[in-house]
């Protein structure tokens, strides 16, 4: 049972060709392959309804996805113990046993989670202030997305899912979450999947973002480059345009004779020297800027594809 | 086998429902009973009551609750659908067994006190009371399994097809003993059922129900195979 470490480092934790996923009349996966190699912070990103959940579902052997491959630590997730017992996967809507408490909740994580700590769990639960004796149908939505996070974070799986965890958290709940998951992250690293819509809030906590739209991977970069990757250029229309002629736009605004164009590019000094002498103005976009526009281009290119269907049809 | 039993576990963190209702509903039948026979004029003729049954009946309904309520939370707890079912099956088979003891050795003790010094009979009922001991303990151990299975197997209906895969399920059972009963009428077969059952013993109804349980085991399986939680 005791492998050495160097041989679970060698398979990505997690691996997806091609997988879709079909309900009766929408594709919640479409296509997506994906290899992350683990232990970082991935955040899941992506509209409701995108296909977050669906995702990490099919990569918790939860739920079933219609075609492709998945592999989670090396093997296929579903009715697979041996990999299953290294994973932790707490869903937004989960539902706990009639009557359970939150301290028998954790009790029976403890008989599953092989690196379940006892300990640091009645700690976060103090930090959340979760009554840990009343009834888990009694909390309130806050309290109830507590539990989940709770034993997320105790479980120290392997691999980890969030799904959400923040729904009906206050701020203070909200921040006590991410620092816990940092600097338990730093102490013992492992693979965190975080999916979320608030993304501003979390973009700091991200090592990599994977976005998904309507089944399909948008995104799947490291954070820092994406943080880099895109810039808004501002200022007299008639210089901007040029300016970005040639470019990705994402995002076109104009008021008057001003405009300001995100476009996906990385400037070189020499570019930057060019804007200033022209008397635009730069800015960094933020990853939820970037996240919003790119989905909307996304969904665009979808729409004109669809259009140009139409037409080719009407033909 | 490890995560097998700690389902088994997980299913008793909350006593009441595997083991304190039952034994309330046993303790409470018991005691009931006893009074109402009490309240009976004693006319020397002996005293019938269906009591025992009642907490068989319950295991239909912990079929149901062991699936609907603690399956989605297992596989939050990243247990695997094969070993939820061992585990919560096998936890109930332990305590079916139990029970089934229990029921014989209470069937004992009503011979040996003269039906609780009442001429009544709740346990040691005539057409089982007659067998041999392991006959006995095997007739109510596969009863309560049949129960609970045929909740169970419906709760895994539910809970892959939800309210029409109910619907569809309990029609088509209905459906399949009407057009038996039917087919029993129109071909005038009526008598030799009517023999047929009279000439079943316990032992031979426990082989019947055992083999339609074995049915419903595996459909059940099946069927919590592709469930989601």
């Amino acid at each position: 049972m005791n492998r050495p470490t160097h041989a679970k480092a060698a398979a990505p934790a997690i691996e997806l060709r091609d997988v879709s996923k079909e309900y009766k009349d929408v594709r919640a996966l479409d296509g997506v392959s994906l290899s992350l190699a683990g232990n970082r912070i991935y955040g899941l990103l992506g509209r409701n309804g995108a296909g977050k959940t669906t995702l990490m579902s099919v990569l918790t052997g939860q739920g079933f996805h219609s075609s492709g491959e998945v592999a989670v630590l090396g093997g296929n997730p579903y009715e697979n113990d041996r990999v299953l017992s290294r994973i932790c996967f707490i869903r937004e809507s989960q539902k706990y046993p009639e009557d359970f408490t939150p301290l028998q909740a954790f009790r029976a994580a403890a008989l599953f989670f092989e690196h379940w700590n006892a300990d640091y769990a009645l700690q976060l639960a103090k930090e959340f202030q979760l009554p840990l004796k009343r009834r888990i149908k009694k909390l309130s939505r806050g309290q109830l997305s507590a539990v989940g996070v709770v034993i997320g974070l105790a479980s120290r799986a392997e691999v980890t899912f969030f799904d959400e965890p923040y729904l009906g958290l206050d701020a203070v709940a909200r921040q006590i979450f991410y620092d816990r998951l940092l600097e338990d992250f730093a102490a013992h690293p492992r693979t965190i999947i975080l999916s979320s819509h608030l993304i501003d809030e979390v973009a700091n906590l991200l090592e990599h973002v994977i976005l998904i739209d309507r089944g399909r991977i948008v995104l799947d970069d490291d954070a820092e480059s994406i943080r880099g990757s895109a810039v808004t250029v501002a200022g007299a229309a008639s210089k901007v345009e040029p300016f970005v002629a040639g470019r990705t736009v994402l995002h076109r605004e104009t008021l008057g004779s001003l405009a300001s164009v995100t476009v996906e590019a990385v400037l070189t000094d020499a570019e930057r020297r060019q804007a200033a002498d022209l008397g635009l103005e730069i800015a960094p976009v933020s990853l939820q800027q970037l996240v919003v526009r790119k989905t909307l281009a996304a969904a665009e290119e979808d729409s004109a594809t669809a259009a140009a269907t139409v037409m080719e049809v009407s033909r | 086998m490890n995560r097998v039993i700690n389902v088994a576990r997980m299913q008793l963190i909350n006593k009441w429902i595997f083991l304190g209702i039952p034994a309330i509903i046993m303790a409470g039948a018991f005691l009931v009973t006893l009074a109402i026979w009490a309240m009976i004029p004693d006319t020397g003729a002996a005293k019938y009551a269906g009591s025992g049954q009642a907490v068989m009946w319950y295991f239909m309904a912990l079929g149901i609750q062991s699936l609907t309520l603690t399956f989605p939370f297992s596989q939050a707890m990243s247990v695997s659908r094969r070993t939820f079912y061992l585990g919560t099956v096998g936890l109930f088979a332990v305590v079916a067994l139990a029970i089934s003891v229990l029921y014989y050795g209470l069937g004992l003790i009503e011979t040996a006190t003269g039906g609780w010094g009442m001429n009544g009979q709740m346990y040691a009922l005539g057409w089982i009371a007659a067998e041999a001991g392991i006959v006995q303990i095997l007739f109510y151990f596969i009863s309560m399994v049949t129960l609970f299975m045929i909740g169970f197997w419906f709760a895994t209906v539910y809970k892959r097809w939800q309210a029409t895969g109910m619907l569809v399920a309990s029609i088509g059972t209905a459906a399949a003993l009407l057009g038996l009963v039917a087919l029993i009428m129109w071909q005038g077969w009526g008598p030799q059922v009517g023999q047929w059952f009279a000439a079943q013993t316990p032992l031979t109804v426990a082989g019947w129900a055992a083999l339609f349980c074995t049915v419903l085991a595996a459909g059940s399986y099946l069927t919590l195979r592709r469930a989601t939680p």
